[in-house]
């Protein structure tokens, strides 16, 4: 994956860069808002994360201008915490995903993934992983044949992991999809539902389809 | 500090009373009004001046004719006798008299000779007898030229239409002057109590600003603009010292709090420095100490949440929320969470309930009300969330549960942040759970209640 990475704090910037280069990723770096402005319209890149205080143009123009000269990149803005607006001015601007400072590496990797293979806009009426069945029309889930009840949030979670099947999706990343809450509750509900959806769907079932990530998240994976 | 200095010195001496605008007010109408006394008294003068002077013409014109009948009937030594009587018995007031012989010889008269003018003249006679009445400086006088070509003049002393002049000017000067002076006087006493209060004002700011946030201006009870003016003043001066007062909370809970959380982030990177051999007890380490950071790193998050919800920013994202969906949405992420925790967890949700508000933060709001039912109840309570209707358009959101309760002489206390009570200091939570909560109902203009549910705790929020 080609990544625009634009972030003026350096230390931040080789950390964030780092680990994207280590997962296999090109990773070009711009310090200030006017160069990565310069890069996002004159490359082709997947993803690119920017951060919203930059010197010489913030985060918010840029990505506002580059959406005006029809770039269509996704874009991933970093916010610091505390700002409860920044979301919404952020998706204003054009942005896709956001992610509060600091964060967990784990969950900048699952976000730049999820942003970058983003599902085709054409809507689907089924999605599967393996023997899994799941029937958006219908709102029914059938795992080799069997039919398998779920509540209608286990609904959503199992969803959304499809769409993004072979992805790690993060826990924060359930709490906005599924939920809408763009906090951080004390309770670990998400993982409270992922266990029953697991035992749901796992269950009397030889090979697991609904797999944990340590540090990171869930991933629904096909057994073969 | 010059111009607080140059404030503070100014004593409200006479030049700032001239100064001040409530003085300059009266002070520019008195000038009006004395402008338009002016275009008055020209009028009355002008208008005085010719119907009098019309009236001692005609008194005049009557005379000279009624003396030329009586030289048309007895000649000229009839008509000077007549004058002579006349002028002897004063019978027509003071009237000057003169009558001159076709070769302008005076034959009689108190008047001294002048060239013969018919119709009515004003002239100032050529003294050269020092008569008593003949000293009038100017007199209006009619002139008549008779048959013989004997001319015969009537005259009277314009004095008295100078005087009455005289008197309107006079009774003008007068009146303006007392207006004026009313005036004056009336807006310096005007403007001197305005500055006094002004004067309050800016001391009380001066001593706010070397940091007496209690001071506050005092009212007169008069309800007139100016105790609106203080009354709105002392509500900012509220506002401002309860966010100082929030600010410095803050800042010493910070200094408090978070000082033995971020102990325990030293101590553990001092055990993995001293203690550890193995990989395993440095990830465990390290693992401890990025646990413990993501915790500071919530709790301040937290914080300036809270912060930025109190200085009700967000009132500007303001949008219709449907509260009745927001809190089932909450209540089913919950009950999973609330079985393994062996609770039951009870929705009672009237539907369609709506209110403008920010969605996240009212989750938030019931999320964290739940959460803290759930963490101080022990296993087997049951915690109910229920919204329902009251007189409309209110409502009411409650989150109860039947398990130990709190104190109420803890009541007041327990939406403070950091405020935990002694028996929850081991149950994990920042102590600013309930704070937000507080934040938050406060920005949607929400009133918190609690209510001894015997047993257990009840948390209501009402609609205002």
């Amino acid at each position: 994956m080609k990544i625009l990475l634009v972030e003026d704090d350096k230390q931040t910037a080789d950390y964030i860069a780092k680990g994207l280069r280590e997962h296999g990723n090109v990773v070009d770096l711009a310090g200030n808002g006017r160069d990565g402005l310069y890069l996002a319209t004159g490359e082709k890149y997947d993803v690119m994360i920017v951060d919203r205080m930059l010197p010489a143009m913030d985060g918010l123009s840029l990505v506002k201008a580059a959406r005006a000269s029809s770039v269509r990149t996704p874009v991933l803005f970093l916010t610091t915490m505390g700002g409860i607006d920044d979301r919404v001015s952020g998706f204003e601007a054009g942005g896709d995903d956001y992610l509060v400072k600091p964060f967990a590496f784990a969950e900048l990797l699952a976000r730049v993934g999820a942003l970058a293979r983003r599902p085709p806009i054409v809507a689907a009426t089924s999605l599967s992983a393996g023997d899994l069945e799941m029937d958006l029309l219908a709102r029914t889930v059938t795992r080799a044949g069997r039919r398998i009840e779920l509540l209608a949030q286990e609904f959503k979670i199992l969803e959304y992991l499809l769409r993004h099947a072979g992805e790690v999706v993060t826990r924060t990343m359930l709490l906005e999809k599924v939920w809408d809450f763009h906090f951080d509750p004390k309770t670990n509900i998400v993982e409270t539902h992922i266990s029953r959806l697991r035992s749901k769907i796992d269950k009397g079932f030889d090979k697991p389809l609904l797999h944990t990530v340590r540090g990171a998240g869930y991933v629904i994976r096909s057994p073969d | 500090m010059s111009s607080d200095r140059q404030i503070r010195s100014q004593n409200w001496n006479l030049g700032r009373i001239l100064r001040s605008a409530s003085f300059r007010l009266p002070l520019i109408y008195a000038v009006l009004f004395v402008l338009s006394a002016g275009a008055l008294f020209v009028t009355v003068y002008w208008t005085a001046t010719a119907a009098m002077q019309t009236d001692m013409a005609a008194v005049l014109r009557t005379e000279a004719y009624q003396l030329a009948e009586v030289h048309r009937r007895s000649g000229l030594a009839g008509l000077a006798e007549q004058i002579t009587r006349r002028i002897n018995f004063r019978t027509r007031g003071p009237i000057f008299y003169l009558l001159q012989a076709p070769n302008r010889r005076v034959v009689v008269g108190n008047l001294p000779g002048m060239p013969p003018v018919d119709g009515v003249v004003d002239f100032v006679p050529q003294t050269d007898t020092p008569e008593p009445e003949a000293e009038p400086s100017k007199l209006t006088g009619f002139g008549l030229t008779l048959s013989d070509g004997s001319f015969l003049l009537v005259a009277q002393d314009a004095d008295r239409l100078t005087a009455m002049q005289h008197a309107i000017a006079r009774a003008f000067v007068w009146a303006s002057g007392l207006a004026l002076l009313l005036a004056i006087a009336g807006g310096a006493l005007i403007g001197s109590s305005f500055l006094r209060r002004i004067d309050t004002i800016t001391r009380t700011s001066l001593a706010i600003m070397e940091g007496d946030l209690s001071a506050r201006i005092p009212v007169r009870g008069t309800y007139d603009e100016i105790d609106q003016l203080v009354s709105s003043l002392n509500a900012m001066l509220s506002r401002i010292q309860q966010l100082m007062d929030g600010l410095r909370q803050v800042s010493s809970d910070i200094a408090h709090d978070l000082r033995t959380p971020l102990g325990r982030l030293r101590q553990h990177l001092e055990d993995a420095r001293a203690r550890a051999t193995t990989t395993a007890d440095y990830d465990a380490a390290t693992d401890a100490a990025i646990e413990e950071a993501d915790e500071l790193l919530e709790t301040f998050s937290a914080l300036l949440r809270i912060a930025q919800v109190e200085a009700g920013a967000q009132k500007r994202g303001f949008a219709e929320v449907d509260l009745s969906e927001l809190a089932r949405s909450v209540g089913e992420a919950y009950q999973p969470a609330a079985e393994d925790s062996e609770h039951t967890l009870d929705c009672q949700i009237e539907d369609g309930v709506k209110l403008a508000g920010d969605r996240q933060l009212l989750a938030q709001m019931i999320t964290n009300l739940v959460e803290n039912a759930l963490r101080h109840t022990p296993a087997g309570s049951t915690v109910s969330v229920s919204l329902r209707r009251t007189a409309p358009p209110g409502f009411e959101i409650e989150v109860a549960d039947n398990g130990p309760g709190i104190p109420e002489d803890e009541y007041g206390k327990v939406f403070d942040r950091f405020y935990r009570l002694d028996r929850s200091r081991s149950t994990a939570g920042s102590g600013l759970g309930l704070a937000m909560v507080k934040a938050i109902a406060g920005l949607h203009g929400l009133i918190i209640r609690l209510e001894d549910r015997k047993p257990g705790l009840g948390v209501v929020l009402m609609s205002s």
